[in-house]
């Protein structure tokens, strides 16, 4: 069997006296996405931030592309391309400034006709050289799943990227998912969107309380029977 | 645009302005609200110490400085008042005491703004300090003899200028929003400094000054040191009036003002930025990030050019010596730190998670933070002392070397202090607008304190040198200074390494 790239085991997230995630499981395959599903405070964006190196665990086996979150995250941030569920941008910066500073941080080369092209096809090309504070919530999610993707990583994080997005951002989303998949990436999508999700991922895990509930294929997801079967996974 | 005034809603502001003071005092937890107390007793008493102190010592000093203090008094007072509208007028009328996102879903009136901009005046630095200047050099020129009535004049003078500073904070700023209002406010201040320096390269300065009405309030201080009951009531009960009708009235341009687009704001927002070449190193890359957080925040633009010229420009106007400009750079650079360093890291606002995502040191975003930090304060500190050597003739060796220790030394300690209060206390701030504050009313005011107490001593401590021939103590004490700063500093980056550490900040600000 081929080896996960994403492999978490009983992983936990506490801060304070409240447990954000409480020994979630997930095993995520190259070349394919995966969905987070579950209601808010259910632990999807925490899970996220953990795999993106940006919070560490609190315990548990945490992998990215065979690394230990835990020892190195450096080394895991240059793997992944993270999409945050909130905001994602500096205020006062161009979007053109962030994928600078992404580009000479990723020690990118010949990476500006490709950052022209992703921010053509999710409509921000006129906005490159404006600062995003200015920017309408569903332009900062479009931009940031742009930093997420540009650089082309072996592990794409998605949280929450189609909130509040219009149509054209949610097609060039999926695009760039496909895109990933394409190419042998592994994805791992968070949103509340249950249609959308199923549109982006074969499998998906729903999340209850800082635990996994269910682990599903998109097949079961989908349609009135899926949003019955999903609906009561939530309770 | 109604701009009536009634009675009831001025009521129904002021039970506003209680509900919000409330709302923010329940943030507070049980440590917040004991350095909150503690806080307040330290501001009473050394405004206690800045009165009682001068008063009593005059008779072990030179009696001859009295003399000197006497005829400039009413210029100070008068100082007070323009300081005092220029910090207005540079954070856009006056701060907020709920930020604008937390407030918009709440039916606050523009007069509760008004009212509370008003009460968040005093809590700065640069108003503390001159409000104990004044009250320390009219305690030292008038004595110990009847001290309480003599400082009751210059109480009421410190809350009368502070609301006549509202009312034309809040009319400048109705310009600026206004059409073409960025260019006739920039007129209006050009214009002001223009007759400003007019009159000084004339030498009718003293004159202009001389026939200042603020000589009533050392003539009402003197009634009150020679028990002259009636005059000083007199006095006092106009003040009084002269106050309530300011703060009343301020709440008319305020709403002027906050009814208008916040143009400055949008201009910024929208104006394109055209790409740079691409950065030569991971660190330039870093710190051109940071400066445009600076550069391109209307807030931090006004508040560090009115830090640069306003303190040299004081120091121009009124021929300070060497020994006095000194102290001024840690004025200057608590003033800057006041403005954002203070709680630093929300300069990446909601882009801290994706900034914390990308593949680089956490020492390299510390040090890129630093060396912004360190180049506001040090540019500021050095235009102030620019204009303020102007006038101040030829410094010997010793005062060169004591004001360039000193300036270094200061913004050692500031940018110090500032690193470990934005890694032990980050706050989610937009510094979007004007009137935004790095972290909430009741911490600023503790973070003022503590920087002005600080800088102020170091700042002394170098004026002091200054009179030394031997200048190699003054390096020896500064690199001493320098060296202790470095250390915590270091520490705090140890601290902001910790990946837990870290972790807590980036949410926090990006929450």
């Amino acid at each position: 069997m081929q080896t996960p790239r994403i492999d978490v085991r009983e992983l936990w997230v506490r801060f304070g006296s409240v447990d954000a995630v409480r020994g979630i499981d997930l095993q995520a395959q190259a070349g394919r996405a995966t969905a987070l599903l579950g209601r808010n405070g259910a632990g999807k964006s925490t899970t996220m931030r953990v795999l993106a190196g940006v919070i560490p665990p609190t315990s548990g086996k945490v992998l990215v592309d065979g690394i230990d979150v835990r020892r190195d995250p450096l080394a895991v941030k240059r793997t992944i391309g993270y999409c945050p569920d909130v905001g994602g941008l500096v205020p006062r910066a161009t979007p053109w400034e962030h994928l600078q500073l992404a580009a000479r941080l990723r020690r990118l080369d010949d990476w500006e006709e490709r950052a022209q092209d992703l921010l053509e096809r999710f409509d921000l090309g006129a906005a490159a050289h404006r600062v995003t504070a200015g920017f309408s919530h569903g332009m900062g999610r479009r931009m940031s799943v742009i930093l997420a993707c540009f650089h082309r990583p072996s592990v794409l994080l998605l949280d929450e990227p189609f909130d509040g997005v219009d149509p054209v951002g949610v097609e060039a989303t999926l695009d760039v998912v496909a895109d990933a998949r394409a190419r042998g990436a592994c994805v791992l999508v968070s949103t509340h969107l249950r249609d959308l999700a199923m549109q982006a991922c074969e499998t998906a895990l729903v999340l209850r309380g800082g635990s996994t509930v269910a682990s599903l294929t998109a097949a079961e997801l989908v349609g009135e029977e899926g949003a019955v079967v999903y609906r009561a996974l939530l309770d | 645009m109604s701009t009536a005034l009634s009675w009831t809603e001025l009521d129904r502001s002021v039970d506003d302005l209680r509900a919000v003071l409330r709302f923010r005092g329940a943030s507070l937890d049980a440590r917040s609200r004991r350095r909150l107390r503690t806080g307040g007793g330290v501001v009473l008493l050394l405004t206690l110490v800045a009165i009682v102190v001068p008063a009593y010592v005059r008779d072990a000093v030179d009696q001859q400085r009295v003399g000197d203090f006497l005829p400039i008094l009413p210029s100070l007072y008068l100082g007070f008042l323009f300081l005092t509208i220029l910090t207005a007028s540079a954070s856009g009328g006056g701060r907020e005491l709920v930020p604008r996102e937390q407030a918009v879903a709440f039916p606050v009136s523009t007069t509760t703004d008004h009212f509370g901009a008003l009460l968040m005046a005093p809590l700065n630095v640069a108003w503390l300090m001159q409000a104990w200047g004044l009250l320390g050099l009219t305690a030292y020129v008038l004595g110990p003899s009847n001290l309480w009535a003599s400082m009751l004049p210059v109480l009421v003078w410190l809350v009368l200028a502070t609301a006549l500073a509202q009312v034309a904070g809040w009319l400048l700023e109705w310009v600026r929003r206004g059409p073409h209002g960025i260019w006739i406010a920039r007129g209006i201040t050009t214009a002001f400094f223009v007759a400003l320096a007019a009159l000084i390269a004339s030498h009718r300065l003293t004159d202009v000054l001389d026939r200042s009405p603020t000589v009533r309030i050392l003539l009402a201080a003197a009634w009150g040191a020679g028990g002259e009951w009636w005059a000083l009531a007199r006095f006092l009960l106009e003040a009084v009036m002269a106050t309530a009708v300011a703060v009343v009235l301020g709440a008319i341009p305020a709403r002027w003002a906050l009814h208008r687009t916040q143009r400055e704001e949008l201009r910024l927002e929208s104006g394109l930025h055209p790409a740079r070449p691409f950065p030569g190193s991971d660190l330039v890359a870093m710190l051109r990030v940071d400066r445009a957080a600076i550069w391109r925040s209307v807030p931090l633009r006004r508040g560090l050019l009115v830090l640069a010229f306003m303190p040299g420009l004081v120091a121009f106007s009124g021929h300070l010596e060497w020994r006095m400009i000194v102290i001024l750079p840690g004025l200057v650079v608590s003033g800057g730190a006041l403005l954002f360093g203070v709680n630093t890291w929300c300069l990446d606002g909601r882009g801290a998670l994706w900034r914390d995502s990308l593949p680089a040191s956490p020492n390299l975003a510390f040090v890129s933070r630093v060396v912004v930090l360190y180049e506001v304060l040090l540019v500021s500190a050095g235009l102030t002392i620019v204009l303020a050597a102007l006038r101040a003739g030829t410094p010997t060796v010793s005062e060169v070397v004591a004001l360039a220790c000193a300036t270094i030394v200061v913004a050692a300690q500031v940018v110090r202090a500032s690193m470990t209060w934005s890694v032990r206390r980050p706050f989610a701030v937009d510094l979007r607008s004007a009137r935004a504050t790095p972290a909430p009313p009741v911490v600023m005011v503790g973070y003022s304190a503590r920087l002005a107490l600080s800088t102020t001593v170091t700042g002394m401590v170098f004026s002091g040198l200054a009179l030394l021939d031997d200048w190699r103590f003054t390096v020896l004490l500064a690199l001493t200074m320098l060296l202790w700063s470095s250390y915590r500093l270091a520490r705090t980056a140890t601290a902001w390494t910790k990946p837990d550490v870290r972790s807590r900040i980036v949410a926090t600000v990006a929450s």
